[in-house]
């Protein structure tokens, strides 16, 4: 049988079927363009997690002081451990090969003011480096140096969110505003870097140098966080690990736990995919389950076909077509049923996720790889509900097809 | 051409079995007109089915053309359907869906190889049968006549040797019968061996022997001495026709 030819028929034969044709295939259509949309939409999310995450600095290493957890998606520390000094920080520079900066810091939620202007702020205090280390470029202004940080200066660098609380947006730079009680001179601007991969405001900060937050904001000799930069993103791990064992020495840990946390960019990028991917997995199988569904429609309306075309079938028999011949020719129909659908679907799926990127609803990343599984996966289940169809068709003795019309 | 030794059909087994045909015997050479006629039930179709290698018998013994056809599978029976014998059925049987073209075009769909010049074969098919203004038509925008005629293109589109036709003027009006055992008759004089099934007698005379079954047997067979000649009736008409 010329396969090709016959196929040119079938085609004739649904073209001319056309609110039944499209009917069958309604459920493979919804099936793939919602897998489509779903894994474009997973996508989106997952690139706007990742591009946070690499906002926050470059192979960046975090050591908290004490253990942390993860309460309502956001990192807390359980308990004030005060444990970790500004000189484990140096330590780490010096010591561990992996690791190119470490910048400690420090901050606490602390009551603002410019003169009527009253604003509750994140102040961060932090040694030149934390800059560098966390990706915070100025904006305007300057940052501090090291010799302002010996010296405990109170010169303090805003956030742009800061910057529109107390000045409404005004240029601050030289202006004296009071941290707690404690006047400090605005020097500089930060460049907004939007919100992070927990959805906290980055620019809602004041950043002071470290020496002075501690002694003369806060009152402590300890610091909470260690911001770390490794040489390249291979030495995460072994950075991480350098470290691990260096304030475990230094904290002379012996066989009690940790007093601090460890996390690196790589580790955390992981999870976050991990948690988006498995997010979209489980969405776009429910989605899936819609493909086995329309399987289903195609397999009902096939049935009806062969039923339909009991006469058409017993004409072919007479003619010269084998069994063989009438069982791939159903099979070709089915599967070429659910491969419009699919086609049809990809395109829907393709153009709503298209759609809802440009209408700024929700970043999206088309997904071609699952465009083409949904696509596949439709033709296969076009073809495995069309099997049993195809099996009736040729089964049917040709003179009682001929006879039933 | 055609042998059929005590062919017997019986449908169903044990207390249940009905014999159709019991014991028929006949052949017909090559180039034959032949009419089967019987009244319904007397088993006229399952012969025509078993001649037609779409139905095998319960017994006896069936050769086409050299071949026991009880011994071939269905994919050998489909390939001698494809190639030797050209069916016209009284329901036409046509493709609803697609044109009077590709109606005739579909049993080269199953031949081995596809011709290459399968549309031209078909046009040629057409024209034969006076549709070559009809080519793209659809089987409803034609009329009954020219159904069959779109049929008889298809039966001949393989050059099969037989045409078997199963009442083929049934479903028409006298006039257009009469064109279409008009195409038969010039088929039979080109040399292509006609079975045509029919209970109408006037059918029948067109043909040069006659077999009547009768109870599943053969109750008579007979040459007919003086065909009727359905080319020269239908000239016959247009001219009266043409004269009022």
């Amino acid at each position: 049988m010329k396969l090709s030819r016959n196929l040119a028929l079938s085609c004739e034969i649904l073209a001319a079927q056309k609110l039944r044709t499209l009917l069958s295939v309604t459920g493979i259509v919804v099936g793939v363009g919602a897998v489509v949309l779903i894994v474009s939409a997973g996508r989106g999310a997952e690139k706007k997690i990742l591009d946070r995450i690499r906002d926050m600095g470059t192979n960046l290493i975090v050591v908290n002081a004490g253990q942390t957890r993860i309460i309502a998606g956001r990192q807390r520390q359980i308990a004030t451990v005060t444990t970790l000094k500004a000189d484990d920080a140096e330590a780490i520079a010096r010591q561990c090969p992996s690791v190119a900066l470490a910048a400690p810091a420090i901050s606490k939620k602390l009551a603002t003011r410019y003169e009527s202007e009253n604003a509750n702020t994140n102040v961060v205090g932090m040694t030149p480096e934390g800059f560098h280390v966390r990706n915070i470029a100025i904006a305007s202004g300057r940052s501090f140096d090291p010799e302002e940080n010996r010296a405990q200066r109170r010169v303090a660098i805003l956030g742009p969110t800061v910057v529109e609380n107390l000045f409404d947006g005004a240029d601050p730079t030289g202006l004296r505003i009071r941290i707690g009680r404690v006047p400090f001179e605005v020097v500089g601007v930060t460049a907004p870097k939007g919100m992070d991969a927990n959805g906290v405001d980055q620019d809602d900060l004041i950043i002071v140098p470290l020496g002075t937050a501690m002694r003369r904001l806060f009152n402590v000799t300890h610091i909470q966080t260690i911001y770390v930069q490794a040489r390249s993103a291979e030495l995460l791990n072994t950075g991480e690990k350098e470290i691990r064992e260096l304030l475990r020495q230094r904290h002379r840990l012996r066989d009690k736990p940790d007093d601090f946390t460890i996390q690196n960019q790589a580790t955390l990028v992981d999870t976050e995919r991990e948690t988006t991917r498995s997010m979209t997995f489980l969405i776009s199988s429910v989605a899936g389950i819609s493909l086995v569904v329309g399987g289903i429609g195609i397999l009902a309306v096939m049935l009806i076909s062969v039923r339909e075309r009991t006469g058409e079938i017993g004409l072919r028999r007479a003619v010269g077509a084998r069994r063989s011949d009438i069982r791939t020719q159903f099979l070709l129909e089915s599967g070429l049923l659910a491969a419009v659908g699919g086609l049809v679907g990809v395109l829907g799926g393709v153009g709503a996720a298209l759609a809802v990127s440009m209408l700024g609803y929700w970043e999206t990343v088309i997904s071609w790889p699952a465009a083409l599984i949904g696509f596949a996966f439709s033709v296969f289940v076009g073809i495995v509900f069309g099997i049993y169809p195809a099996i009736r068709a040729a089964a049917l003795e040709p003179i009682e097809a001929l006879r039933a019309e | 051409m055609i042998e059929l030794k005590t062919i017997e059909k019986t449908y169903g087994s044990g207390d249940t079995a009905t014999p159709v045909l019991k014991g028929i015997s006949f052949r017909i050479q090559a180039g034959e007109y032949v009419a089967l006629m019987g009244a319904s039930g007397t088993g006229k179709s399952t012969l025509m089915n078993i001649v037609g290698c779409l139905d095998k018998p319960t017994g006896g013994q069936y050769q086409l053309d050299g071949a026991d056809a009880g011994t071939l599978d269905d994919n050998a029976l489909s390939h001698l359907r494809n190639q030797k014998i050209g069916f016209v059925f009284q329901q036409f049987h046509l493709l609803e869906r697609t044109t009077a073209l590709k109606n005739v075009m579909l049993p080269l769909i199953y031949s081995e190889p596809y011709p290459e010049d399968a549309e031209q074969r078909a046009e040629k098919a057409l024209t034969a049968v006076g549709l070559n203004d009809r080519m793209y038509y659809r089987p409803g925008e034609l009329s009954g006549g020219q159904q069959q005629r779109v049929a008889i293109a298809r039966a001949l589109i393989t050059n099969p040797q037989i045409i078997l036709a199963d009442e083929p003027t049934g479903n028409l009006d006298s006039k257009s019968g009469l064109e279409i055992l008009a195409i038969f008759k010039r088929l039979h004089r080109d040399g292509h061996t006609i079975i045509i099934v029919t209970h109408n007698e006037e059918v029948a005379e067109h043909a040069d022997r006659v077999i009547v079954l009768k109870d599943g047997k053969i109750e008579q067979d007979r040459r007919v001495a003086q065909p009727r000649d359905a080319e020269k009736e239908v000239d016959e008409r247009i001219g009266r026709e043409d004269a009022e």
